[in-house]
């Protein structure tokens, strides 16, 4: 027993003390590299830049004093060092001086405008030329090759995983409502999320108060689609299409849907204002408790 | 200061003329005064998003006002502007007064009577539907020949010039008139049905790719080109300095015409046009920045050493923020262009941010730029307020970034509601209203940004005023030039390209045919292969009431608002179900793709809601949508059909290829007024109450988005529509 323990104890840390950079995820570790490389690349320019300034201003300071002494001390010209970032800069541009300027203006004169003969410049150039590589490679890539997918492959692709993910979850959600399993909700809070829902959703062709408008009358005790629990949900859920009752699946969640049928079933017996003419056929609500518990 | 003569001045007399101001100057004038107009509209759009209630009438509903707004700013504002500079650069740089005043001023009073006939007919409702192209035929007809106008006197001025070399400037005034003339006529082919009424000659996908062929290139061509003409001469000639790269100048030219045709099929990416066109069009778009920023560097680079004139000139403050726009704008159109960026960016105000950047930025900017330049040297005068111009750029700048940002972020937002599923695997916000209301605040600040914009241009225009009252203004500048030389041969060691550039006939051959490659390339397999449109049988042409339902659809710009394509992404076929396929679209004259989504996707309508739920939309769309940002369209429900024209519209769709029976057009009108009756019936069952109901607009238009996208739904066929 306490032998083990030790083996465990000593286990842990010596799976620490392999090191912080194996830790790290194939990703970090780039991140990393790029990180102490972007700090070298920083420091050493940095280095470099102070490194420059002082010769320079050691040049401008001898110049001062004395000329001569720059001869003396077998500097000819002090032409300050230019730092490795202006002359990339430089290269990258490639733009022609202003004081050199004169050199390079064109004869042409349009009303007085005039134009210099700069080259492209080079960056400009590395822009144009990737993009210019990029469509023939990315035109290969999408229809000539397996490596990537029209719009329609990746669509199926997407529904596919979609799916998958969402069956995942579920079954980690144990009690999924649906019209089986489906029960009345008498609580208020559960009434009163319903009563949102039904305000929100339903109330434009039901009524305010479930009277019943462009689609039927909630308060009387007439179905035209069965009026138990388990039916008004599922009308909910699919919908009648035909009749213009739109399913609501993919905008209710199955517990909503629960709770606006149960406000639904809340409802009937109030007399609302102006109410519509019974629909389909009469539903005994009292009669469901008995069946329900007789099944029992 | 205008007048710097040729250095190269040889020891030959000069010769007197006159360079003609007085079309400069109506011009100019046109430009502020549309602008003013066209940004009004803008803004009673930008405010009728928050407060629907400022819908007032079926002539100022926002699927009307939008339309106007927009072709009062490019063909008005822009387009006078373009005027504006062209008229006052070309003679200055060809060294010779305009061909006829008679063409100019031909030219003036024809544009702006065709903008007349725009801020009359698209309020009446009289459109094509078609994106920046609304106008109907005869209007289409006006446009070319005043266009024609202004091409020969621009050719006919550049044929009497004293200058051998045409100017970069010139070149892009030339690319634009040619290229904006195949654009018009090629997108303006249409069957006329009546005086204010005709269909185009393409259908579905084929239309929709022609359109948007035309579309973005009126972004390029006009927008774009004749503006980088004007760059080209005014923001040298404001900070005296010469032109950054000549080389630069060529290889940009070319490459922009060139390239920018291809790019029109991004505005169709993941819509039902061939994955090929797409692939083509994204991958040109990306192509598309060294071209562009070509553009944008030879400005801001042309400024190295006079960036200290910059601080101080209002010309050239404005002009540095126009280029810089035009800089952003053009790397964010390529990227937009990127699939996967555009799955997110499209339908929302992400591209609607974007444009104005362009617009207000670019175009705006530099319009502004080049009108407090010209208006003092054409009057003899100084600029009244310095200051207050320096106020103007700080208020327009901060206008376009209260106008774009804000848009962003609504884009952005609105994007990722969109498609945010619960993990249960339902649309986390189902209903399409909770992400309108979370932008809303979004608009208001973009509504805001409008106004600051729109104050500045207020007080520019104040600014003018006073400055052409203390100046003093000359019809003719008069001005003195040496005679074209007598040998046209160019010496040796030139640059090559000098050689087109003593040549505008070549010039304008040169760029027509590197216009036409791209278009070519794109349309004539789209119209010529059939594999491109998979035929699917189920597709049947409208029924009568369904095609006059349509058009009133059409009529009030509907198409504004809500898109009628739905991409193959989870996000949208679980909102609006099936993707939208080509085949279903072959009847459909014009497309009604759509390009915003301000509302929900309207493709699969039909069936979803009973025939009274519309009719109660459409009266009042908060009573059924509470939070709704729709207008309301409750004339529709007192107005009667016209059926007048229907016997000419199934003959003209009959002769563009849609298969009515031979005589149908004289029985089609019993089979209107059957399914109306049942529709009506229908209507009646569910409550409503109208004697006269069968003959209302309304139930044309319900005949219409119920039976959208319900070919090939495989359902059971919903409501009492169908035959």
């Amino acid at each position: 027993m306490n032998y083990l323990l030790l083996q465990v104890e000593t286990a842990v840390p010596e799976a620490v003390s392999t090191g912080l950079f194996d830790a790290l995820s194939p990703l970090e570790k780039l991140l990393f590299t790029m990180i102490l490389l972007v700090l070298f690349a920083g420091g050493w320019s940095i280095m470099n830049l102070s490194n420059s300034l002082v010769q320079m201003q050691k040049a401008r300071l001898l110049a001062k004093v004395d000329p001569e002494i720059l001869k003396e001390v077998g500097i000819e010209a002090v032409a300050p060092t230019i730092p490795w970032w202006k002359k990339v800069y430089d290269r990258m541009t490639d733009y022609v001086p202003l004081e050199k300027e004169q050199d390079f203006l064109l004869d042409h004169d349009y009303d007085g405008v005039q134009e210099l003969d700069n080259n492209l410049p080079p960056w400009w150039k590395g822009v144009f030329y990737i993009s210019m590589a990029f469509a023939p490679i990315y035109i290969y890539a999408v229809h000539f090759s397996d490596y990537a997918m029209s719009s329609r492959e990746a669509y199926a692709v997407e529904m596919e995983v979609a799916a998958e993910e969402v069956k995942a979850y579920l079954a980690t959600q144990k009690n999924a409502v649906d019209e089986t399993n489906v029960t009345y909700l008498a609580d208020a809070d559960a009434l009163s999320n319903g009563k949102i829902i039904f305000d929100s959703k339903c109330a434009v062709c039901h009524g305010k108060e479930g009277e019943g408008g462009i689609g039927p009358n909630f308060t009387d005790s007439y179905w035209l689609h069965g009026g138990s629990i388990g039916d008004i949900f599922k009308t909910i859920k699919n919908g009648v299409p035909e009749k213009g009752m739109i399913p609501w699946k993919s905008e209710l969640r199955p517990s909503a849907m629960q709770e606006v049928a149960s406000y639904i079933i809340s409802l009937e017996g109030t007399s609302p204002a102006n109410p519509k003419d019974p629909q389909g056929e009469p539903y005994d609500r009292s009669a469901e408790e008995t069946e329900v518990t007789s099944s029992k | 200061m205008t007048q710097t003569t040729s250095s190269a001045a040889p020891s030959t007399t000069l010769e007197q003329f006159a360079y003609d101001n007085l079309s400069v100057k109506r011009f100019a004038y046109a430009t502020a005064f549309w602008g003013l107009i066209g940004m009004t509209a803008g803004l009673l759009a930008a405010l009728q998003m928050i407060y629907p209630s400022l819908n007032f009438t079926a002539e100022t509903t926002f699927g009307r006002i939008r339309p106007l707004h927009t072709n009062a700013v490019i063909f008005a504002f822009v387009g006078n502007g373009i005027f504006m500079g062209v008229y006052y650069s070309l003679q200055r740089l060809l060294k010779t007064r305009m061909w006829s005043d008679l063409f100019s001023a031909i030219h003036f009073y024809g544009w702006q009577a065709i903008i007349l006939a725009a801020a009359i007919t698209l309020p009446l409702g009289i459109t094509t539907s078609k994106e920046y192209a609304e106008l109907e035929w005869p209007i289409d007809i006006g446009i070319a020949l005043i266009w024609i106008v202004f091409g020969i006197n621009m050719f006919m001025t550049i044929m009497k010039r004293r200058e051998r070399h045409l100017y970069v400037a010139i070149w892009f005034f030339i690319a634009t008139w040619v290229t904006v003339t195949v654009l018009h006529v090629g997108n303006s082919l249409e069957l006329p049905v009546s005086l204010t009424k005709s269909y185009p000659v393409f259908a579905g996908v084929q239309d929709a790719l022609i359109q948007w062929w035309y579309g973005h290139n009126a972004v390029a061509f006009f927008l774009t080109t004749p503006y980088l003409g004007l760059m080209y001469y005014f923001l040298p000639k404001a900070a005296n300095r010469p032109v950054f790269s000549y080389r630069l100048s060529i290889i940009h030219f070319w490459a922009l015409i060139f390239i920018y045709i291809w790019a029109g099929p991004h505005h169709l990416l993941y819509t039902s046009l061939p994955d090929w066109a797409q692939s083509l069009g994204m991958v040109f778009s990306l192509m598309l920045i060294a071209p562009s920023w070509g553009g944008m560097l030879n400005g801001l680079l042309t400024l190295r050493g006079a960036w200290d004139k910059v601080r101080e000139d209002p010309v050239l403050k404005m002009m540095v923020v126009a280029v810089t726009a035009y800089g952003m704008a053009t790397l964010e159109g390529p990227l937009l262009s990127i699939k996967s960026v555009n799955a997110i960016s499209h339908y929302t105000d992400w591209t609607v941010g974007h444009v104005h950047i362009g617009t207000l930025g670019w175009n705006g900017m530099l319009t502004f730029g080049v009108l407090y330049y010209i208006i003092p040297r054409i009057f003899n005068t100084k600029l009244f307020s310095t200051k207050l111009a320096n106020a103007h750029f700080w208020i327009a700048t901060l206008g376009t970034l209260f106008y774009a940002v804000p848009l962003y972020v609504a884009g952005w937002t609105q994007s990722s509601m969109w498609k945010q599923f619960t993990p249960d695997g339902l649309l986390q916000y189902g209903n399409f209203l909770e992400t309108v209301s979370a932008i809303l605040p979004m608009y208001k600040l973009r509504a805001l940004g409008g106004t600051i914009y729109l104050i500045g241009v207020i007080l520019m225009i104040y600014n003018l005023i006073k400055t052409v009252k203390q100046g003093e203004f000359a019809n003719d500048e008069p001005a003195a030039a040496p005679p074209l030389a007598a040998s046209p041969g160019g010496h040796k060691g030139e640059y090559w390209h000098r050689w087109i550039e003593r040549r505008p006939v070549q010039l304008l051959v040169g760029s027509t045919i590197v216009v036409l490659i791209g278009g070519l390339a794109e349309v004539f397999p789209m119209v010529m292969v059939e594999d491109n449109v998979p035929k699917i049988a189920a597709v049947m042409p409208y029924t009568p009431l369904e095609l006059e339902g349509r058009d009133i659809y059409i009529r009030d710009g509907c198409n504004n608002c809500h898109s009628q394509m739905i991409r193959p992404f989870r996000s949208e076929t679980e909102r609006y179900g099936q993707y939208s396929m080509s085949g279903e679209f072959i009847y459909d004259r014009p497309h009604l793709w759509g390009s915003k989504r301000t509302g929900p996707d309207v493709h699969r309508l039909g069936g979803k809601y009973p025939d009274s739920w519309h009719y109660r939309h459409m009266e009042n769309p908060q009573s059924t949508s509470p939070g709704s940002i729709m207008p309301p369209y409750d004339w529709m429900l007192e107005k009667k059909l016209n059926t007048n024209q229907l016997a000419a519209k199934i003959n003209a769709l009959r002769m563009l290829g849609t298969p009515y029976a031979e005589g149908y057009e004289n029985e089609a009108i019993n089979d209107l007024r059957k399914q109306a009756a049942e529709i009506a019936a229908s209507l009646r069952d569910q409550g409503i109450e109208d004697e006269e109901l069968e003959e209302r607009e309304i139930v044309a238009l319900i005949a219409y988005l119920q039976r959208l996208g319900t070919d090939i739904k495989t359902r059971p066929q919903a409501t009492s529509t169908k035959k």
